[in-house]
C-alpha cells in the first residue's frame, strides 16, 4: 500500500496515523471527544508540517521524505539506535524506582524492558552478527601463527 | 603509538589495547606507511604483546593519532577534482545521487564514502579508486 503513497509523504503520513490512534485510544477509554478532537487536528496538521518540512534541503528532511542516501540513512541508524538505548535505560531506571516505591507499578518498566531487550536481541540475529563460519586455512594458519597467550 | 606511561611498562596489556595498537598498525599499512612484510611482522608482535612495553615496541615509530577513520586526504581530492571542473556541490551531488550534505561531510573529512560510492567518485572524475582516496604521495614519499 505504501507504493501508491509518495515517499516524501509515507513517513508524516504514517506519524499522523499514530497520532490518531491515540485520539480513537481517547475516545474509546473516556467517552469524551473534545481531547480526541484536539488530538486529532494536531495530527492533521503536524502530517502537513511534516510534508512541507520533508521538501527542504536538511539531513532531517531527507529522511523525513523517505529520500536519504547512505549517510543519511546511517545517522538515521545511529540516531535509532541512540533512542533504543535511551528507552533501554529509562525502563531500567523506571523499573528499580517502581521496584522501590510500588511494586505494583513494576510491570511496565519490566516488559518494556524486556521488548527492548528482545528486540536487541533480535537485531542481532537479524543482521547476521555471531554466526559462526568455517575458517579458511589461510585464516586458520595466520591464527595459528600469531597465538595470544593471555 | 601505543606509549607506556612511567612505570606501566612492565603491567599486562588488556585485548583493547592491543586491538588499539592493531587499528594504529592497518592505518599506517593503509596509508602506504609499512610495508607488507613488517606491518605483519608488527600484527604478530602486537597480538603476541603481553605487556604495554611489548605492544610499545610493536607500534614504535608510528604517530598514535592515525587510526583508520582518519581520511587519508581525501577531502582535498574530492574538493579539488570538484573545482577544478567549477562544479558547485549540489551539482556533484546530484551527479553522484547523493545529498549536498554528504558531499560536503566526505569534502571535510568528516564522512568516508562506502566503496560503492567510492568508486562511484572516483568514476566521475575519471580516476582510479588508489588515486582518488589513497594515500597523499607528498606526505607520504612517492613510491
Amino acid at each position: 500500500m505504501m507504493r501508491f503513497i509518495r515517499p516524501r509523504l509515507r513517513k508524516p503520513l504514517l506519524r499522523g496515523i499514530a497520532l490518531l490512534g491515540i485520539a480513537g485510544a481517547w475516545v474509546i477509554g473516556s467517552h469524551t471527544w473534545e481531547p480526541a478532537i484536539v488530538i486529532a487536528v494536531v495530527a492533521v496538521g503536524q502530517t502537513v508540517y511534516r510534508y512541507t518540512w520533508a521538501g527542504e534541503d536538511t539531513d532531517e528532511s531527507a529522511l523525513l521524505g523517505s529520500r536519504a542516501d547512505e549517510r543519511q540513512k546511517q545517522v538515521g541508524l545511529r540516531a535509532r539506535a541512540l533512542s533504543g538505548s535511551v528507552a533501554m535505560a529509562a525502563a531500567y531506571i523506571g523499573l528499580v524506582i517502581a521496584l522501590a516505591v510500588k511494586r505494583a507499578d513494576a510491570w511496565p518498566f519490566a516488559a518494556l524492558l524486556a521488548v527492548t531487550g528482545f528486540a536487541y536481541l533480535l537485531g542481532l540475529s537479524s543482521y547476521g552478527s555471531g554466526e559462526p563460519g568455517p575458517e579458511d586455512e589461510v585464516t586458520a594458519g595466520r591464527q595459528a601463527r600469531y597465538p595470544v597467550n593471555s | 603509538m601505543v606509549v607506556p606511561e612511567e612505570g606501566r611498562g612492565g603491567l599486562r596489556a588488556s585485548d583493547a589495547d592491543r586491538e588499539q595498537a592493531i587499528e594504529v598498525l592497518k592505518a599506517a599499512f593503509v596509508r602506504d606507511r609499512l610495508a607488507r612484510a613488517e606491518f605483519e611482522a608488527r600484527m604478530g608482535q602486537a597480538l603476541a604483546s603481553r605487556t604495554y612495553a611489548e605492544l610499545a615496541a610493536a607500534t614504535d615509530g608510528i604517530p598514535g593519532r592515525l587510526t583508520a577513520d582518519e581520511p587519508p586526504g581525501m577531502p582535498a581530492h574530492v574538493r579539488n577534482q570538484r573545482t577544478q571542473r567549477e562544479m558547485s556541490q549540489g551539482e556533484l551531488a546530484e551527479a553522484l545521487g547523493v545529498s549536498r550534505q554528504t558531499v560536503i561531510s566526505i569534502e571535510s573529512g568528516r564522512y568516508l564514502p562506502s566503496l560503492p560510492l567510492a568508486f562511484a567518485i572516483a568514476r566521475f572524475f575519471d580516476m582510479t579508486v588508489d588515486k582518488m582516496f589513497g594515500p597523499d604521495e607528498e606526505k607520504t614519499g612517492a613510491r
